[in-house]
């Protein structure tokens, strides 16, 4: 297949043709951190493929399809479900608030017939589809500062509240930051940015007095203060700190962290198996993933900057953004630089809702870079 | 929305937007991720060391393994005091442990009663995490298996073999060697107020501290020092795996000699029966304390285990005073065993012992009558002793005054303190003129000294205190040849020997005074007219015993005439002493025997359990042994004599018994009328 019969009209709807244009350095890459988390998890439950290390790669693997047939949906396809998807998942937010599971003093799960799901994580998706459309629409200018900035100002605000409500802190914290930052890819007056950033530093002490929970202040409270409540809420920060330090340069080597082996690392195959990677495998292990996830992020990013449409370009930058918060903020939490919120390491951590959001992303970020030519309906102003 | 309405500069301005934001974006994770690159580089390279050491002392737990205690033997190396297996329950509280469900579980294994588990409940809620609390000791076999078999459904439970204290001789060295009783918080802050860091043992369940005597003043001695199980465990604190090269092995205590010796003891507490009071024994060559037993006792086993109030108080109560080490923390009047220092103090001050002082029964002096307990007549000093005559001392401690009494009594050990290694003993009262002065600063016109307090300070009242190992050092130190022989209790620690008694200066009494006084002291036990004649005869052939018989009032008898009628009670009858030493002609054990208000004469109730105990001694030297067994030269033994067919065994055995003491043993005269005193 040569470039010239690329040009030729109607040559990239064949489906060939779109699995061919699939990023496959990329699929690649999310192969390997997917490995990498199963290895650990075989080493975390004593070298067996049960509990964990077996269902993560089944789960990836079907995934991994899914994400590949998602890939080859039109971009308008994704466009014209960009409202209702996000419609759908305020509603279901809202009948969490209203008859959602309790777990673990959090009202996070939905049974609808057999599933059983969190809303929030398809809103992760629906928010940046959502924003993506909403700004595909909007002159630059609009866009920079106009009364419209209030339409996706409500569209991010509406599930943040709702999911901080259940609460959620992690997962809203996470929805807010990916609509605050298309909002800034599309171009946001840098005067509202800093606006933004001044009435936050002022909100944050009043978050902290009257809107958190308890547990919350107290997790930040040991933020500051790990040592100070070893046993209580420092555990978890402090376990995991030595589980990184023990590891050194090298690691102890596989199967033989004794913080992960040993129970010491709390969630050590969910939210802190970045620590017990880092036990068993060290600096060198650490580094290697943390360039993984890079590539990733780098990856991402150029397909949203190769994207014609604009929608195209701001959903699967909103995506990586979803992707690089979810790093960082697992990652700053293993090593003791940020709050225990629930946040896990996308891919690397056991947990299907998870996966299976950031898969349908990369779905979406996927379609956007086979689809990268295509200009979706324009429509200024066209709400629907 | 008929025409286009987005143009090509606004998309362009778009694009350009956001790809500039983009960048933005990116530049601002790539930031990220090297900030936590960095602080990998924190964790896992500068500061690599520090989190491995933390997470080896999560990894590995170093369970407390307490060393056995230090033994304490006799001087022939009979076990005094020994640790016997005690298997015990332990529960730790572990992170979500149904404590009162793992209670309930257990009694369902072993006896506890409700009363018991509520207690045991608290105990386990209170305790720091992880940190066992004992809930049985001395569980059987039975119970112990069976909870062995169990534990690994009850978490935090452990079953556990340690060791306790065992005292074979329950009462007889209870005084001397004391007890351990577990540790509370006085004794930890005691240790604090020390300024010394306090052991882990100390917190170690079923951990027991000395508490009296041997036991406490050599706590740290026997303690040893505790060693280490180095134990893999998981975050739950279960065992994973021990692990036996990081074992360090405990230090076992110091094991503990005493100069006393088992033998000696125990006839010393059968010869006391019911009668409270002491018996103290030395080698007056070295100073070694043989014996040094104080009645009643009590059980130091029971202490062991924790004594209950009601036992406590019995004990306490009990007007014998059991608690009381009378030996050496007890003072009383020495009564007429302290004639020897006034006959001696006499003979410094240059009162002639040929002289004579007529003993008519009473004397007149001060505006009352003293009275004797005997009409003896002209006494010298020998007779006096002998005859124990109050009116010669009376007038001899008159006529020297308390200050050369008191120079005698201190020379020879009464008023002092002997360092024997553990502590209470009490020094008592030895009188003079300052010792007037110093007990009465508040009553200016009462701190000189008035004649009139001489004569009874002559026959051993008065102010006059002493303790029964005061008594016998003195004996000790009258009978060597005049060394000022110190007693010794501890023979050695851990294999070292302990310093004797015996390295000490000459008294500054000339030989003759010591001969003259022995001689008196000789006489009451082996002149047919002593005071405690009857009572002193070993019955070992030549091996004689010399002594000195007292009787120590503790009440005036001005207004009750009647002195040991029955009708008295108990704690106001006389004090009955008796002090001896033999062989008289080389002197090698010294004793005191008090008998607290034995309500006989010195002769009557002490002199023969002296007797009994000192033949105990005696007979256990091989070196008197072999003088006693030795047949006596016989003439019809001679070589040159006929031999009459008669087998020479059955000969000697008729003609030359071992104890021909059936002809001195013979009461050759009428005993001594009354009480000596």
């Amino acid at each position: 297949m040569t470039a010239s019969a690329l040009t030729r009209p109607g040559e990239r709807d064949r489906l060939i043709v779109k699995f061919s244009e699939i990023d496959w350095t990329f699929c690649l890459v999310l192969c390997l951190i997917a490995g990498a988390g199963a290895m650990i998890m075989f080493s975390a439950a004593e070298l067996s493929w049960t509990p964990w290390a077996a269902p993560h790669l089944i789960r990836f693997a079907i995934f991994f399809v899914m994400m590949v047939i998602m890939a080859m949906l039109p971009l308008r396809v994704w466009f014209l479900s960009a409202y209702p998807v996000y419609a759908v998942a305020l509603i279901l937010l809202i009948g969490v608030e209203v008859a959602g599971d309790v777990s673990k003093g959090a009202q996070r799960w939905l049974e609808i017939g057999p599933l059983r799901f969190q809303p929030s994580e398809i809103m992760k998706v629906g928010i940046v589809l959502a924003l993506a459309r909403f700004y595909h629409g909007m002159s630059a200018d609009s866009a920079r500062m106009s009364w419209w900035l209030l339409v996706p100002m409500a569209l991010i605000a509406a599930p943040t509240l709702l999911v901080a409500h259940q609460p959620d802190l992690g997962t809203s914290l996470l929805i807010l930051f990916t609509g605050v930052a298309i909002m800034v890819l599309a171009g946001l007056s840098w005067k509202l940015i800093a606006a933004g950033i001044g009435s936050v530093m002022v909100a944050a002490p009043v978050m902290y007095f009257f809107v958190l929970h308890e547990y919350q202040r107290k997790r930040v409270d040991v933020l500051f203060n790990p040592e100070a409540d070893p046993s209580g809420s420092g555990y978890h920060i402090l376990q995991s700190k030595i589980a990184l330090g023990a590891g050194g340069l090298l690691g102890k080597g596989f199967g033989l962290g004794s913080q992960s082996q040993l129970n010491f690392l709390p969630e050590k195959h969910t939210d802190f198996i970045f620590a017990a990677l880092a036990e068993e495998f060290g600096f060198a292990g650490c580094f290697s993933i943390l360039f993984l996830y890079g590539a990733v992020i780098f990856m991402a990013l150029r397909i949203a900057s190769i994207s014609h449409s604009h929608f195209g370009r701001l959903a699967a930058a909103g995506v990586t953004a979803t992707f690089a918060l979810y790093v960082l903020i697992n990652g700053a939490m293993v090593m003791g630089l940020a709050p225990v919120v629930g946040v896990p390491m996308p891919m690397l951590s056991y947990g299907g809702t998870v996966m299976l959001t950031v898969m349908i992303g990369f779905g979406l970020v996927q379609s956007v870079r086979v689809h990268r030519y295509s200009e979706v309906t324009s429509g200024r102003g066209a709400l629907l | 929305m008929s025409e286009p309405t987005i143009f090509f500069s606004e998309v362009n301005e778009r694009q350009g937007a956001f790809t500039r934001r983009a960048f933005l974006l990116g530049g601002l994770t790539g930031l990220g991720l090297t900030a936590l690159g960095g602080r990998l580089v924190h964790l896992q390279v500068l500061e690599a060391q520090r989190y491995q050491k933390l997470a080896q002392s999560n990894q590995f737990n170093f369970r407390l393994v307490p060393p056995p205690r230090g033994l304490i033997l006799d001087r022939n190396g009979v076990t005094l005091a020994s640790n016997r297996p005690n298997f015990r329950l332990l529960v730790a509280r572990e992170s979500e442990m149904d404590v009162e469900k793992t209670v309930t579980n257990l009694a369902q294994l072993v006896p506890l009663d409700d009363k018991k588990q509520t207690r045991l409940i608290k105990d386990i809620k209170r305790a720091p995490k992880k940190s066992p609390v004992q809930v049985m000791e001395d569980m059987s076999w039975e119970e112990f298996s069976r909870i062995n078999v169990r534990a690994p459904e009850l978490p935090g439970v452990t079953a556990d073999m340690g060791e306790v204290r065992v005292y074979p001789f329950g009462g007889a060295f209870a005084h001397v060697i004391g007890y351990v009783a577990r540790v509370n918080d006085r004794d930890i802050k005691a240790v604090r107020d020390k300024g010394l860091p306090v052991d882990d043992l100390l917190f170690n369940p079923g951990f027991r501290i000395g508490r009296q005597g041997v036991e406490k003043a050599f706590d740290l001695d026997l303690r040893g020092k505790a060693g280490a199980q180095k134990q893999e465990v998981d975050a739950q604190g279960r065992l994973v795996r021990n692990d036996p090269e990081g074992d360090i092995p405990p230090t076992p205590g110091k094991e503990i000699r005493l100069t006393l010796d088992a033998d000696i003891q125990q006839r010393a507490l059968e010869v006391m029966g019911e009668e409270s009071g002491a018996i103290v024994m030395m080698d007056c060559r070295t100073g070694d304390l043989l014996c040094m037993a104080s009645t009643p006792s009590f059980d130091a086993n029971r202490f062991v285990k924790g004594l209950s109030t009601p036992e406590y108080k019995a004990l306490a109560e009990y007007e014998r005073k059991p608690l009381l080490d009378k030996a050496m923390s007890g003072t009383y009047p020495p009564g007429s065993t302290f004639k020897p220092m006034v006959a001696l103090a006499a003979l410094e001050a240059g009162v002639d012992p040929k002289a004579h002082i007529n003993c008519p029964g009473s004397w007149y002096y001060g505006g009352r009558t003293w009275r004797c307990w005997g009409r003896h007549g002209a006494q010298d000093m020998h007779n006096a002793i002998k005859n124990s005559c109050d009116i010669y001392f009376y007038q001899t401690a008159l006529k020297i005054g308390p200050d050369a009494i008191a120079k005698a009594a201190r020379a020879f050990g009464l008023g002092g303190i002997f360092d024997i290694g553990i502590p209470g003993q009490k020094k008592g009262i030895v009188p003079d003129r300052a010792w007037k002065k110093r007990a009465n600063l508040k009553n200016p016109r009462n701190q000189i000294w008035f004649p009139g307090e001489s004569p009874s300070y002559g026959i051993g009242q008065g102010a006059l205190a002493v303790n029964p190992l005061q008594l016998c050092v003195m004996t000790a130190r009258l009978a060597n040849a005049r060394r000022a022989l110190n007693p010794r209790l501890i023979k050695s620690i851990g294999g070292v020997d302990q310093p004797h008694g015996d390295a000490v200066e000459d008294l500054p009494y000339p030989q003759e005074f010591l001969d003259y006084v022995r001689g008196g002291m000789i006489a009451v036990a082996n002149d047919t007219s002593g005071t405690a004649f009857r009572q002193s005869q070993l019955g070992l052939g030549d091996i004689l015993m010399a002594g000195k018989t007292g009787t120590a009032q503790v009440r005036s008898y001005d207004k009750v005439k009647s002195r040991n009628s029955a009708s008295v009670r108990w704690g106001l009858k006389d004090h009955n002493w008796y002090i001896a030493f033999a062989p008289i002609d080389a002197p090698r054990y010294a004793m005191a025997v008090l008998i607290e208000h034995g309500g006989l004469g010195g002769g009557t109730a002490a002199a023969p359990r002296a007797r009994e105990v000192m033949r105990v001694a005696l007979l256990k030297d091989p070196e008197i042994r072999a003088r006693i067994t030795q047949p006596m030269p016989l003439p019809e033994l001679d070589p040159n004599a006929p031999v009459e067919g008669a087998a020479p065994g059955e000969a000697t055995l008729g003609q030359a018994p071992p104890q021909p003491a059936a002809g001195t043993a013979a009461p050759t005269s009428p005993p001594a009328p009354g009480a000596p005193r």
